[in-house]
């Protein structure tokens, strides 16, 4: 498990040393942050973004996203629903069948 | 909140609607009742539903008062994220050990502002969405929840920091870990409920293609604060103009270990295409079934108006489902009233109605028998309906076998009554007199 040097530096540490930061003593106790969520969580900003980028230049549906973005269309789909979700993207008209999205405040 | 008491009248596992219903009727009766559920909020499956059939109420319209009442009950102590470890007979009574997690912060101090989840820089499937909507690694369960407490997901933190920074109560607690508790009690309500039978059961049926979805899924697009925020493919967004139902996809079959009918489908398949057709303009909506199970108070009468109003019904016996262009789907049954004629069919969404298998097993937690299905025996179904196998335990609601909402809340309140003429009879008491006057 990667543990950071930080840390490593902070138990070495002797005892009159700062105390550890209850964050730190969260992330030791469960081995620190594994290598998939690390990727996952590397992935998942870069879909970010792309979805961002390609929704400044005006609204898109699904598909058309997927094909700017090179990403399978259920993978945006997810993502931009979490967009939606926390405030950052909004429902737009309809396009034959599709929901067109915009990027808030864009 | 004070802390768990050591010793109470009933403890009543689960909190659906026929834990909440068990526990509130006990609490009625003078009882003290400890009421633990393992998920961070109550509710159960029910707080989830978009509407309730056969009246179409929303469902958590008329959950949340119940949710409310239970947690605010001068007798009900309320434990979430908590699960039983053991439950053992202690002379006419029980002595249990629970497992609390830790929801990473003091939940007597926070607010349920939310902060902390708008600051959380990361993103996973919300399981209260059926993995269609995101939460984040600290969240507050969802917005009907109770408590409103937010709980943090440490398996999908990475340890930023920036929720205890945000948070306006300082309440995060990193430090927390799981406790031990022990408690006493006079006598127990199973009420664990339910899963949905797992969408790959049936290979055959396409359960993992991304527009082949759970009733559960389809429950959560058609809510309006569902995560999609109305009714679109998963796949690619597509507003869908055709959706098929497959009955019994997942009950009545040897072959996957489920050969019970599993009660619910034909009516929750029926109340979904209804409200499809509300919801889409013109969309064809057909359910391929092989009966039709509508049994309960007003269900034809309901069946009849979804057939009133546009929803198809085809006797028919779905051989698989395949994925074609575009993410849309190819049906291919077997049309039984039409001598068995093999058609294909190409739709946009195809939901499976998977039948219902219990949530938890008792096995090495409590000593009570099962039935061969898994669900709680009830040796004396006829006139002791609530009865286990072991005296002074209960079970309510579809831990003891599939059944819709108003079923399993007569059934917890047989449990409930049950329990109490239990304690009664054995004159089992929570407080000595003197404490129960005192407070
Ligand atoms: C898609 C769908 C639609 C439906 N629509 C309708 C409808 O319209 N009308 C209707 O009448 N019925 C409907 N039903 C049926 C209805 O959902 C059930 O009848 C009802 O939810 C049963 O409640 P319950 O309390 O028995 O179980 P649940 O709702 O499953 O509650 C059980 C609770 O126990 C908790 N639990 C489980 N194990 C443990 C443990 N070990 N320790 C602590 N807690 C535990 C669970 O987390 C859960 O909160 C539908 C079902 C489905 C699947
Ligand atoms: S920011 Fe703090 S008070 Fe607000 S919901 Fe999160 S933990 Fe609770
Ligand atoms: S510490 Fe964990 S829960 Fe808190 S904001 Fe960071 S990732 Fe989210
Ligand atoms: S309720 Fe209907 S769909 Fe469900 S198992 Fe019974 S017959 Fe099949």
């Amino acid at each position: 498990m990667p543990v950071q040097t930080t840390i490593t530096a902070a138990s070495a540490a002797p005892a009159s040393a700062k105390p550890k930061r209850p964050i730190e003593i969260l992330r030791e106790r469960h081995g620190g942050m594994s290598k998939e969520l690390k990727d996952y969580f590397n992935e998942q900003q870069k879909i970010y973004k792309a979805l961002r980028a390609a929704l400044a230049s005006g609204p898109r549906t699904v598909p058309q996203l997927a094909r700017e973005c090179s990403l399978p269309s259920p993978v945006v789909m997810w993502h931009l629903m979490a967009l939606r979700r926390y405030g950052e993207v909004l429902d737009g008209p309809e396009q034959n069948g599709y929901l067109l999205y915009t990027l808030k405040g864009a | 909140m004070a802390d768990i008491r050591d010793r109470y009248d009933a403890l009543v596992i689960g909190g659906g609607i026929a834990g909440m219903q068990a526990a509130l009727d006990l609490g009625e009766q003078g009882f003290e009742v400890l009421l633990v559920e393992r998920t961070p909020s109550i509710g159960g499956v029910m707080v989830g539903l978009n509407k309730v059939f056969p009246t179409l109420d929303c469902s958590s319209c008329i959950c949340t008062p119940r949710m409310a009442e239970s947690a605010h009950h001068p007798r009900i102590r309320l434990q979430t994220y908590t699960e039983v470890r053991r439950v053992d007979a202690v002379g006419t009574g029980f002595r249990v050990e629970l497992d609390c997690k830790p929801r990473y912060l003091d939940e007597e101090a926070c607010i349920g502002c939310d902060e902390c989840e708008l600051a959380c820089p990361i993103e996973v499937p919300h399981e209260f969405d059926d993995g269609l909507g995101a939460r984040r690694a600290i969240y507050i369960p969802h917005g009907n929840a109770i408590p409103q407490k937010a709980v943090l997901d440490v398996e999908h933190c990475i340890f930023c920091g920036k929720c205890e920074r945000v948070c306006p109560t300082n309440c995060l607690d990193f430090t927390a870990q799981s406790r031990t508790v022990h408690v006493d009690v006079g006598a127990v309500i199973v009420a664990t409920g339910f899963d949905i039978l797992p969408m790959g059961a049936k290979p055959e049926y396409g359960g993992r293609l991304p527009n082949v979805m759970s009733p559960m899924a389809m429950e959560r697009i058609q809510s309006s604060n569902g995560p999609y925020g109305r009714v679109l493919r998963p796949a690619d967004g597509k507003i869908p103009r055709s959706i098929a139902y497959i009955q019994c996809a997942g009950s009545r079959d040897r072959s996957i270990g489920v050969p019970y009918c599993s009660r619910v489908c034909c009516m929750y398949a029926l109340k979904q295409a209804l409200l499809l057709r509300h919801y889409i303009h013109d969309v064809d909506v057909t359910l391929y079934y092989m009966d039709i199970r509508a049994f309960g108070k007003g269900y034809e009468q309901f069946y009849r108006r979804a057939v009133a109003e546009g929803v198809k019904v085809v006797k028919g016996k779905v051989a698989r489902v395949t994925e074609a262009e575009n993410f849309d789907l190819l049906l291919r049954v077997e049309l039984l009233d039409e001598g068995g004629r093999v058609d294909e069919h190409r739709y946009d969404l195809v939901v499976l109605s998977q039948g219902l298998i219990p949530a938890w097993h008792a096995d090495g937690i409590i000593d009570i028998e099962e039935d061969a299905d898994g669900f709680v025996h009830t040796p004396e179904i006829k006139l002791n309906p609530s009865f286990t196998t072991m005296p002074g335990v209960f079970v309510g609601g579809v831990a003891a076998g599939p059944k819709d909402i108003p079923d399993a809340i007569v059934e917890a309140g047989e449990a409930a009554m049950a329990a109490a003429n239990y304690l009664k009879r054995f004159r089992w008491r929570s407080r000595t007199p003197a404490a129960a006057v005192a407070v």
